[in-house]
């Protein structure tokens, strides 16, 4: 079988969107709601960091403006997987009621197809505030605005995001093996609340085991040093990028394999 | 003989949770690395401050709070909003209604084997190793007796909220949303997050009036006090007392209005 293009899959992927919304439109009340849901999730986070910091000004040599800054690019870097890679959520639904064997029968890359089906506008709302904080903290702490700033800005945000879209491509793809993975999903999801501190604030143990073991620290922490402390940036948030693919890529693969193993349900 | 199929119930409810021993196992992994975040977080917060007491509370004080609050959390949370929802949607819902027992007592009974189960495999264990960690700084009086009164009406204010939460999906047909917005409001305006104590004056006032204190704060303040003042304890019984019976009024009130309202496709 030819491969099939970039250009390809780029243009069914905008089918398929197409069809998504279309579906979504007609939940319109639960569009609504799930969308205020959001913006609450997003209020209340900034609601608990003010309360937090009115009696501290800094944690561990790191003041109000930076830990708000790492919080801005932890909510950018999750919107792609909340808004590309969020049917992963629905994944051990499929496997488990058998629908999953639809997506094997499709002459298209089956991990590209399955993620395709679902796009989360929700995301949207979360990349705003993130963008918001980002721009405002930015400004607070008086980082320079040049082109090579922001260049840096959008590689470490893209790698930020490849590393959790693999934690929960991984997490979902347990669902091959176990039958009920949401709690995994939801323990991966946590991940994201606990990107937002510094590392340094651990244990040197924890600081290896949230580095390589649980990549969390790549979520906000490695990639913001590069702008953020340009002085001391460590080994690792240059290779962060490299470290973001190497995930992603083994997530996929992870998932495939699951995926190629499925027998069915038989139904 | 009324509380006899009552307990059936929940010995049924007790051998499926056991069912699930590897979700039980994920949870108590994702529990000890939020605790593991929680610990360094706050000792760093406190290590930057400067002082040992901050707003009333000492380091141990606030992580014995913090982790019992999820402890009680982990115990408490029923899903109840998902499993009406749910029931909803798929049209079981009929056959709970047909059954011998009023609906809310059914749901809340048929969970009761899960939540005996937590209790004994959750939260004893992780109270236990607070106790233990802490060396002694849990007193261990006549406050465990009325921290035990305090968490059972916790229990059934927590569950009347819920249910109240899962009624309005008889309007919505919106889980995810709905269960979401209550989530966040009861885990930042209960103290599950950030120990009332840290709030600012007013908005401490403003949840003085709330309901959702009696679900975390007031349990787990009570708790902590070892010399407690029989009038000020009264007080903090009497308020969650009052709610309590508020609350399920409202609810069942709320309930019997919205019934009327059910459509179910098909079922």
């Amino acid at each position: 079988m030819k491969r099939k293009g970039l250009r390809f899959y780029f243009r069914i992927y905008r089918k398929i969107l197409a069809q998504d919304l279309k579906s979504k439109m007609s939940y319109r009340a639960d569009f609504i709601i799930s969308t205020i849901g959001m913006i609450f999730t997003n209020i209340a986070g900034f609601v608990s960091f003010w309360i937090l910091f009115r009696s501290f000004p800094e944690v561990n040599g790191w003041g109000y403006h930076e830990i708000l800054f790492l919080y801005g690019f932890s909510l950018i870097s999750l919107t792609p997987v909340q808004c590309f890679f969020d049917n992963n959520w629905s994944l051990r639904m499929y496997v488990y009621s058998g629908d999953f064997i639809k997506y094997c029968f499709r002459p298209i890359n089956l991990f590209f197809y399955y993620q395709s089906e679902v796009f989360d506008v929700k995301g949207l709302g979360q990349l705003a505030f993130g963008l918001g904080t980002l721009i405002y903290s930015w400004n607070r702490i008086g980082l320079p605005f040049t082109p090579v700033m922001i260049l840096k800005t959008v590689v470490f945000l893209i790698t930020a995001s490849l590393i959790m879209i693999a934690v929960m491509n991984a997490a979902a793809a347990t669902c091959f093996w176990i039958t009920n993975s949401f709690y995994v999903m939801d323990l991966a999801l946590k991940f994201k609340d606990y990107a937002r501190y510094p590392i340094t604030i651990f244990s040197p143990f924890f600081r290896f085991i949230f580095t390589f073991l649980m990549p969390i620290a790549f979520i906000a922490y490695y990639p913001s040093l590069v702008i953020l402390r340009p002085d001391e940036v460590p080994l690792l948030s240059w290779l962060s990028p490299l470290f973001g693919c190497v995930f992603f890529w083994l997530s996929y693969k992870f998932w495939m394999y699951g995926a190629m193993k499925y027998s069915g349900t038989g139904s | 003989m009324k509380i006899k199929r009552y307990l059936a119930l929940t010995r049924a409810g007790i051998l499926e949770s056991f069912q699930y021993r590897l979700a039980m196992l994920v949870m108590i992994a994702g529990n000890l690395l939020y605790l593991i975040v929680v610990y360094f977080f706050w000792k760093a917060v406190y290590a930057s401050s400067g002082s040992d007491v901050v707003n009333g509370m000492t380091f141990s004080d606030t992580l014995i709070y913090l982790v019992l609050a999820t402890a009680l959390f982990n115990f408490m949370e029923m899903y109840t909003v998902w499993e009406i929802g749910r029931n909803i949607q798929s049209g079981k819902i009929v056959l709970d209604l047909l059954k011998p027992m009023r609906y809310r007592s059914y749901l809340f009974w048929s969970y009761s084997g899960t939540l005996a189960t937590q209790f004994v495999f959750t939260f004893l264990p992780t109270f236990v190793i607070v106790c233990i960690a802490t060396n002694g700084a849990v007193p261990l009086g006549v406050n465990l007796l009325y921290f035990a009164v305090s968490v059972v009406m916790a229990v059934i204010i927590n569950y009347a909220v819920d249910f109240m939460t899962g009624t309005v999906c008889l309007y919505t047909e919106s889980i995810w949303g709905i269960n979401i917005m209550k989530q966040v409001i009861v885990l930042l305006l209960s103290g599950a997050t950030i120990p009332v104590a840290f709030f600012p004056e007013g908005m401490k006032r403003a949840v003085g009036y709330m309901p959702f204190q009696s679900i975390y704060n007031t349990p787990l303040t009570i708790l902590l006090n070892g010399k407690p003042d029989f009038t000020e304890v009264l007080e903090a019984l009497g308020t969650q007392a009052f709610w309590c019976i508020v609350l399920l009024i409202l609810s069942s009130l709320f309930w019997k209005v919205s019934l009327r309202k059910i459509t179910v496709n098909g079922g």
